[in-house]
């Protein structure tokens, strides 16, 4: 591919991004599944409980983070297309990862914005500390486009609304927090668990988020970020694949 | 001539189903090409395939010698497409719903800003152009639509029932303004249900039905395949119907239908029936308001070619007939 015609669909990325933002970002559904639902889930798990600020953070960036960033997919798509605006990208000269990424992108900020409020609240009202810059910013990062891939690759799922959506997301969504030391630290499970833990994106996304916070990791950084970039990109090709399989099939 | 379409053995199956059956055909620079056919017969599903929106379970598609799946992102260049729905984002303004088009089609900013702003002049939806397309009547945001189609000063452009559900004055100014941009040199693809559309606005009308395409002619040449056909058309004071089954009986009559307050009766010797229907309303008492012969339209094609006759005359205003009776025949 040419350096201008990769330009141009960055451009064309962007723009699909943008566009997402103004229509999707204050929609009911991206508020009670993006934002409500994470903080209901931590205020539920943390209330009663003796569980110091600084550890209780950390767990609720992951939460939003995952969250948020995979909720604008299924909701964007699925209504995209009931309307048959979807269509448009479709009957557009861009490549279908285009539409694709400016999807996961909508996701990516959502999410990233999202997690910046817990973290904004630790280090201003309590005594949150960021110990690893970069653990955090690529933890944060690679979480939120990873999640946000994840979201896209579940809204190809055959539906006209983001409830049809939204429901098997939540039937992974929510297993994944028992298995990936948000509540039970990784070192505590059993080896069952750590194996499956080992699998699941989200536990490093906890791991490098407590990294930055000044916590520790069980898998080390570096795996941490491995399994998260490996995880983006099989999302990315999966969502790919399943569209393309749409297209064949509608 | 030049194609700018064609079309080879394209097929869609959906599941067992198969709603596009091998179609074969070209569309020449500078047409407006009909795709006539009734509701399922296959004609948007055709229009996806030809745009790159779905994808073919057998056969090709080439737009200006690209092949839409293998050389997708240049055929794609080279198209606007309005579906039958009109796809805008309600949310968005005119503007933006403009704009945005323009962006996915790689439009410099001055560019998009400058044709967002012709086209909105050309559509006079100008001075409401800021205003969110939620507020807007269905007429304005099928005029959107087909605006965002034309961002890219597309050399074809797919109309999927363009005039669907539409008021009249809101008809006819699509028409009008498509009639004008193929004067301009647009090729049209034209996909209608609507037989008078199809008659005035097509150079060449390829009808579909059950996936497969029945004929492909000018509108003229259609009719002429059904010369034989012709009918009178009469209107009394009142219209009931013993009316009716009384003028199926009268002798040349072949077949007999009442059409609104109108009873079109279909003979090879319209002389004889007109003797026969003052006869028979002198006999019965009948004041006749109207009389006329007719030659055969493009509707009589399509019930000849697509054999739907029998079945709206027993289900009456199911399906085509019932779309025939709202959109008007040809006359």
């Amino acid at each position: 591919m040419r350096w201008d015609r990769l330009a141009r669909e960055l451009k064309v990325a962007w723009a699909i991004a943008t566009k997402d933002m103004k229509i999707y970002y204050l929609r009911t559904p991206s508020l009670m599944f993006g934002i409500l639902f994470p903080f209901s889930m931590f205020l539920s798990f943390v209330i009663g409980r003796n569980m110091p600020i600084s550890q209780a953070i950390p767990i609720l960036v992951a939460q939003t983070v995952f969250f948020a960033a995979s909720t604008i997919g299924p909701v964007s798509i699925p209504m995209e297309r009931r309307l048959q605006t979807f269509d448009r990208f479709l009957s557009a000269p861009v490549s279908l990862l285009t539409v694709l990424l400016g999807k996961t992108i909508a996701g990516f900020i959502y999410g990233v914005g999202i997690s910046l409020i817990p973290i904004a609240m630790g280090l201003s009202f309590f005594d949150s500390q960021v110990t690893d810059l970069s653990a955090l910013a690529i933890g944060m990062a690679l979480s939120a486009f990873g999640f946000a891939a994840m979201g896209i690759m579940f809204a190809s799922l055959p539906g006209q609304g983001p409830g049809e959506v939204m429901m098997p997301l939540n039937f992974v969504r929510i297993p994944l927090l028992f298995v990936s030391g948000v509540y039970v630290p990784v070192k505590d499970l059993p080896s069952w668990g750590q194996i499956a833990s080992a699998a699941s994106p989200l536990t490093h996304t906890i791991e490098l988020i407590r990294l930055g916070l000044g916590g520790d990791s069980f898998f080390g950084l570096g795996f941490n970020v491995i399994i998260l970039t490996f995880y983006v990109i099989v999302f990315l090709l999966a969502g790919m694949r399943f569209h393309i399989l749409n297209q064949k099939r509608e | 001539m030049e194609h700018v379409i064609e079309a080879s053995n394209l097929t869609k199956y959906y599941g067992d189903f198969c709603a596009v059956d091998h179609i074969s055909f070209n569309v020449e620079k500078g047409e407006i090409f009909g795709f006539l056919g009734p509701n399922g017969a296959g004609k948007t599903t055709t229009v996806r395939m030809l745009t790159g929106v779905s994808i073919p379970s057998d056969g090709w598609a080439k737009i200006m010698g690209y092949d839409i799946q293998k050389q997708s992102v240049e055929a794609k260049e080279l198209m606007g497409i309005v579906p039958d729905i009109s796809n805008v984002y309600t949310e968005l303004s005119a503007w933006d719903n403009l704009t945005f088009t323009g962006q996915l089609y790689g439009m410099s900013k001055s560019d998009r800003e400058e044709r967002a702003r012709e086209l909105l002049k050309m559509f006079e939806l100008y001075d409401r152009r800021n205003e969110k397309l939620e507020d807007y009547s269905r007429g304005m945001r099928r005029r959107v639509c087909i605006a965002m189609a034309l961002m890219n000063r597309s050399s074809i452009l797919f109309l999927d029932e363009p005039t669907s559900g539409l008021d009249v004055q809101s008809v006819l100014t699509i028409r009008e303004l498509i009639g004008k941009l193929n004067h301009e040199g647009l090729t049209v693809f034209l996909t209608t249900h609507n037989m008078e559309e199809a008659s005035q606005m097509c150079d060449r009308i390829a009808i579909i039905n059950h996936g497969r395409i029945a004929a492909i002619d000018t509108p003229e040449k259609l009719k002429r395949t059904t010369e034989g056909l012709q009918s009178v058309e009469v209107s009394f004071g009142a219209t009931t119907r013993d009316i009716l089954d009384g003028l199926k009986r009268l002798p040349g009559v072949e077949e007999a239908r009442k059409q609104g307050d109108k009873f079109r009766l279909y003979t090879d010797d319209p002389p004889g029936v007109l003797s026969e229907v003052w006869d028979y309303s002198n006999t019965n008492g009948l004041k006749l308001i109207t009389v006329n012969t007719l030659g055969p339209s493009l509707e009589d094609v399509f019930v000849k070619l697509t054999g739907i006759r029998e079945e709206p005359r027993k289900g009456e205003s199911k399906g085509m007939m019932g779309q025939r009776r709202g959109k008007g025949g040809i006359r």
